[in-house]
Parts: structure tokens; C-alpha cells; sequence
């Protein structure tokens, strides 16, 4: 399990995280969902370490991530994967390349052994045939599912999601959304989605928390989330631009 | 701003570089000597540093011996020591143009690309990405340039002045009428290896501060595409200063 204890973070004298409790449960899919520019990304980059919270602690299965020096938190990352928001492919390497880099990397594998996986885990995210491909010759949602193909490669224990559906069509939104439903139960990983994507939220979320000026203001289930009456949540599954959530 | 805000402004960004660059250093050497140790990126930095500049350090090379021959030959003519032409040119190609003028050129080739290359990666989230796949970028990035460039750097030092004493050889000699012989054993009788070791003593130096410059400015990048132009030229120009600024200090503690 992840437990943000009391943290906090800013950039400068803008606040991003005040006072943060929140909790991930083990093997579910946790949405953290909230208009942008409010740090749902910066949950991210705290779990993998990327970023400390000035005050307050990361816990990840009880030991705190804060105090970790850098060999525990790359044994840490080795267990993790993530997909970026456009992706983030190394564009000097190809599809293949790109997904067996962490097999590569993290294993000692023989070549035959990395190219079976690599085309399985590309399966997996509907592509094939396209390992000579390079970054720049694919479409964003093939970017976005070779992104994916890669945080899996390794099977992680716990998978990060920034925005996987924004910027798609929405057949594609459709599909990289079943691809994390997928993955998420054929695995039991723990999986963490950032999103203001409502739809797919309702239909794949086991746990929203829902986080506005820098404070989680709701968190619970899917079906607390479409009762419930505070105005903040109302506000931004009905897409409304009147309401307590300030747009300037 | 006042011209104090100005000097306080300049001499803080010095001591953050200064600082930046110091830190960078430490970091890449202490991730060097940790395993996996990464002898092929440093191979693969080796060739892109090194084989693939040496058309261009042999054409400076060539060029600066070609035209310091002329200017020296002129000048000696004035006195009668034409012969004296090709010692100096020796002397000043190991001690002085050889290092400075290769480092130089493999800035505006490989420190640039360096910066442009890394400050990509870093708005593109890939350098964040290789973190998340639990490799360290510092070891994976950064310490297989620097490496790369100090080993590098001697061998391009050795061929630019190679090519700078041949060029030399070709206008005195050939077309200018020095005596041959007079030539090579004036350079045989007064530049010594400790005149090329001085110079391959610069080369490393001048090797790891374009690679520590190259690599500090474009890791942490910030700003798109503009902050990528920024940082390049920003990386070159420093380069430059400091190559220059070194030169100096190690020929008044060599020589």
C-alpha cells in the first residue's frame, strides 16, 4: 500500500500539495482525478521518487520513500512501471529497442528470451509488426501503447498512469482504458491513474480521490462520487464552469 | 536594475554554475565506479566524440599549420631566420593551437550536440523516464560522455598537431623554399615530449570541461525548445570561456 502522511509541496510561493492523506490500496485501481495544474502529477513523480515532499512522508509498503537513499529507491523503481503522459519513448531507438530496454537492463535474459517477450508484451497492447518502427513514425496512441508495452515489460508490482487517455480519439480512449482494466486483472497490480477523464473513471475506478487547491476534497468509491453533493466534485463531473472551482 | 543588482545577479549565476558543474562532476564519477559498468556507451561516445571529428580536427589542424607557416616565415624573413619557421610552428601546434583550437572545434561539434541532445531528452520526459525504469540517468547519460571525452580528447590533441606540423611543412618547405632537413631537426632539437605531454595535460582538461559543460546545460534544461536554443549556445560560449580561461592557468603552472 501507498500512504501520503501529511505531505506537502510547493514551487516557489505557489502551493501544490497542502497537508496531503492519502491512501492507495494494494491491487486496486486508485483514480486521482482534479482539474489541471493541481499536481495530480506531482503524485506521480513523489511515488517514483522524482520529486520529495518538502514536509511529510511517502510510505510504500511501510517504509518511508522520503528517507530512502538511492540504492533502496532504485530497487524500488525495478518494481514500478509508468506510462507518461506523451508517452516519453527514446526516440533514438526503435519499438523494440524501447521495450526491451528494461529487460535489457534489469535481467539476464538471452536475446531469444528478451524478443519473445518484447512481441508478447507488444500483443498485448494490439501492436505488431512495427519493431523497426521509430518514435517519430508513429501515431500518438501507438506511442502511448508501445509506452505502455515498455512500463510492462518487467511485470511491476505497482503501475503509474499520467493522463493515459488524453489526447486520444475516443475509440482509442476506449481502448487504452480496457487495456489498463486488462492488465490491471490479469496481473492483481496495484495501479495508480491520473486523470480528468470522468467517463473512464466511473467505468474502470475501484477508488477516486478527487484533489483541488493543493487538498484532496473527496475520496472514496465511484458510486460515493456520482451521490454525493459536494459542490466541488458536482461541479467537475458535470463539466460546468460555474461553481466553487475557479478557473483564473 | 542597478549596476550593482547586475554584478551581484552575474556573480551569483557564476557560483550556481560553478557550483552545478562541481556537483555534476562528483555525481558522474561516484556513478562511474558503481556497476553496471557501461563500457559499450562509452565505446559508442568514443566514436561519436572522437573518430567522427577527425575530419575536422584534421582540417584545422592542417589550415592553422598551413597559415601559421606563412605569418612565422614573414616574420623570421624580416630578420634572416626563416629557418627558425618550423620549430616554432611545432612548438606553438603541441604547446598552445593543437589543444586549444581542437577543444574548441569539438565543442561546436560534440558539446552542442551534447546540450541539444540531453536538453531534448529532458523536455521530452525521457531522461525522467529512464529514472522510472530504475536506471540511473547520470550513469547511463552523463558519465559515459564525460569518460568518453577525457580519453578522447589527447588523441584529437595528437592528429590536430600532427596535421598542423605537416601543414607547416607544406607552405615553408614546399612553396616557401626552406631547407627540408633544417626544418624536422630544428623541430627534432628544440620541442621536446615534455612540449606534447603539456599539451595532452590540456587536451584532458579541455575533454572534461566541454563534456561536464555539454552535459550540465542540457540536463537541466528547462523551457521547451527555447530553453534547448538557450542552453546550447549558452553551453558553447562557456565552454569557450573556460577552455580559455584553463589555458592560461595551466600554461603559467606548466611552463
Amino acid at each position: 500500500m501507498i500512504e501520503f502522511v501529511h505531505t506537502s509541496k510547493s514551487f516557489g510561493n505557489h502551493i501544490v500539495h497542502r497537508d496531503i492523506n492519502l491512501k492507495i490500496p494494494k491491487g486496486k485501481i486508485t483514480f486521482i482525478i482534479g482539474p489541471s495544474g493541481t499536481g495530480k502529477s506531482v503524485f506521480i513523480k513523489q511515488i517514483i521518487g522524482l520529486m520529495k515532499p518538502d514536509s511529510g512522508r511517502i510510505m510504500i509498503d511501510g517504509e518511508d520513500m522520503t528517507r530512502m537513499d538511492e540504492k533502496r529507491l532504485l530497487s524500488i523503481r525495478s518494481k514500478l512501471g509508468l506510462l507518461f503522459q506523451n508517452a516519453a519513448l527514446f526516440d533514438s531507438m526503435n519499438v523494440f529497442e524501447n521495450v526491451a530496454f528494461p529487460l535489457i537492463e534489469h535481467t539476464s535474459k538471452t536475446s531469444r528470451e528478451i524478443r519473445d517477450i518484447v512481441h508478447k508484451k507488444l500483443l498485448q497492447v494490439g501492436l505488431k509488426d512495427i519493431d523497426q518502427k521509430y518514435p517519430s513514425e508513429l501515431s500518438g496512441g501507438m506511442r502511448k501503447r508501445v509506452g505502455l508495452a515498455r512500463a510492462l515489460a518487467l511485470t511491476p508490482e505497482l503501475m503509474l498512469y499520467d493522463e493515459p487517455t488524453t489526447g486520444l480519439d475516443p475509440i482509442m480512449t476506449d481502448v487504452v482504458n480496457n487495456l489498463i482494466e486488462y492488465t490491471h486483472k490479469s496481473t492483481n497490480m496495484t495501479s495508480v491513474v491520473i486523470s480528468h477523464d470522468i467517463k473512464c473513471t466511473l467505468k474502470t475506478a475501484d477508488n477516486i480521490a478527487m484533489i483541488y487547491n493543493g487538498v484532496v476534497v473527496a475520496q472514496g468509491t465511484p458510486e460515493y462520487f456520482q451521490s454525493t453533493d459536494n459542490p466541488i466534485v458536482k461541479q467537475f463531473f458535470t463539466g460546468s464552469a460555474d461553481g466553487p472551482i475557479k478557473i483564473y | 536594475m542597478n549596476p550593482f543588482g547586475y554584478l551581484g545577479s552575474f556573480v551569483l549565476n557564476l557560483l550556481n554554475t560553478l557550483g552545478g558543474l562541481s556537483t555534476m562532476l562528483w555525481d558522474a564519477l561516484r556513478w562511474t565506479v558503481r556497476p553496471p559498468f557501461r563500457f559499450k556507451l562509452i565505446l559508442e561516445q568514443m566514436e561519436s566524440i572522437g573518430v567522427k571529428s577527425v575530419p575536422v580536427v584534421i582540417f584545422t589542424g592542417m589550415f592553422t599549420g598551413m597559415v601559421f607557416g606563412y605569418q612565422c616565415y614573414f616574420g623570421f624573413h624580416y630578420f634572416g631566420a626563416e629557418y627558425m619557421t618550423g620549430m616554432v610552428v611545432a612548438l606553438a601546434m603541441a604547446r598552445e593551437l593543437g589543444p586549444v583550437l581542437s577543444a574548441i572545434m569539438v565543442t561546436a561539434r560534440c558539446g552542442s550536440a551534447m546540450t541539444a541532445e540531453l536538453g531534448t531528452m529532458r523536455v521530452t520526459e525521457q531522461i525522467d523516464a529512464l529514472y522510472s525504469l530504475a536506471v540511473e540517468p547520470l550513469q547511463y547519460l552523463i558519465s559515459p560522455r564525460i569518460i568518453a571525452s577525457v580519453l578522447i580528447m589527447p588523441v584529437l590533441n595528437l592528429i590536430t598537431v600532427t596535421f598542423g606540423i605537416v601543414g607547416g611543412y607544406v607552405v615553408v618547405v614546399k612553396w616557401l623554399g626552406v631547407n627540408s632537413t633544417i626544418f624536422l631537426e630544428n623541430i627534432s632539437y628544440y620541442v621536446g615530449l615534455d612540449d606534447y605531454l603539456n599539451g595532452t595535460v590540456k587536451a584532458l582538461v579541455f575533454g572534461l570541461i566541454l563534456s561536464v559543460v555539454g552535459c550540465y546545460k542540457g540536463y537541466y534544461v528547462s523551457g521547451g525548445a527555447l530553453g534547448v536554443g538557450q542552453a546550447t549556445t549558452q553551453s558553447v560560449v562557456l565552454s569557450c570561456i573556460l577552455i580559455l580561461l584553463f589555458d592560461y592557468i595551466i600554461t603559467a603552472l606548466l611552463f
